[in-house]
């Protein structure tokens, strides 16, 4: 009888020990929740072939893309993928903080998120700005077509970006938030860095890669 | 503390990545190596934000496949047109 309940309490044990270790190597989860993800991946979709469209179409169009493209303003795109950089890593220390259970601290990280979103959206409005009052439009030819259609396309998920980090920040400020609940903060995060990451293949593609 | 230091570096890392890609603009640099180079660095810059910012280090395998996959196909797809463009 004491060998039996020896071995039922080793095999409990193995089991505890196989169980623990299946949980250690089985992968994480994807950070937020998992609808966000396939719109993350339709969007990437989208602008992976916004972005190879004009690349083929510079082929047959070097040198008016090489000579349009020295009009663009190079500093504005520079501080802009500063800003996006930047930003997305005051989302990063967002989410960090909430982990902690840090609301407060939380909710100021995302505010400097929005605050490099808003610097986004104000210099990329200067330099549309710039461009419209030189007369510059969608048909003026076949770069300017891709310049302002991509950036234009970019800036309007900047928006949006934006407006989840904000519901993200009214929710958190509600208490909504905590280190056991924090799914948004991730998912709006995720959306975030998404909107910077397109934007970090954007930036050379139009505005340095001759 | 040691993950939180790594997200300061790899911010930073990001930032001097980008000034360079500036600079080699600012050089008026072409060709295929200017090209590769400013690639090379746009797809670094994009693994640390997949890999870090986005975490997706550590995730099953489809996922971490899918955005690196966008990435690689993207990336190449981009070099090819323009060393086609170049010869």
């Amino acid at each position: 009888m004491g060998t039996c309940s020896r071995l039922v309490g080793q095999i409990i044990k193995v089991r505890a020990h196989l169980t623990s270790k299946r949980s250690e190597i089985e992968p994480k989860l994807l950070p937020g929740d998992l609808a966000i993800w396939f719109f993350i991946f339709m969007e990437l979709l989208v602008f992976g072939i916004f972005f190879i469209s004009y690349a083929v179409m510079r082929i047959q169009n070097i040198e008016l893309f090489n000579q349009y493209q020295l009009t663009l303003n190079r500093e504005l795109g520079l501080a802009n993928t500063l800003l996006l950089i930047s930003s997305s890593y005051f989302v990063v220390r967002a989410v960090h903080s909430i982990r902690l259970n840090d609301v407060k601290r939380c909710i100021h990280w995302l505010y400097a998120g929005l605050a490099g979103g808003a610097g986004f959206l104000i210099l990329k409005s200067l330099e549309y700005s710039d461009k419209f009052s030189a007369g510059i439009g969608l048909d003026t030819n076949t770069f300017y077509m891709f310049y302002l259609s991509l950036t234009m396309f970019h800036f309007l998920h900047v928006i949006p970006g934006m407006l989840i980090l904000l519901a993200v920040v009214i929710q958190a400020k509600r208490g909504a938030y905590s280190a056991d609940n924090y799914i948004d903060v991730e998912a709006g995060a995720s959306y975030w860095h998404m909107v910077d990451l397109v934007w970090i293949i954007l930036f050379p593609l139009v505005y340095i890669i001759r | 503390m040691k993950s939180a230091y790594n997200i300061h570096l790899i911010w930073a890392t990001m930032m001097l990545l980008t000034i360079s890609s500036y600079l080699i603009g600012e050089m008026g640099s072409g060709g295929v190596v200017a090209t590769l180079f400013l690639l090379l660095v746009a797809g670094v810059k994009a693994v640390l934000i997949i890999r870090d910012f986005m975490e997706l280090r550590g995730v099953s395998f489809l996922w971490r496949a899918i955005m690196y996959g966008w990435l690689v196909v993207v990336c190449t797809s981009i070099g090819i047109a323009y060393m086609l463009g170049n010869l």
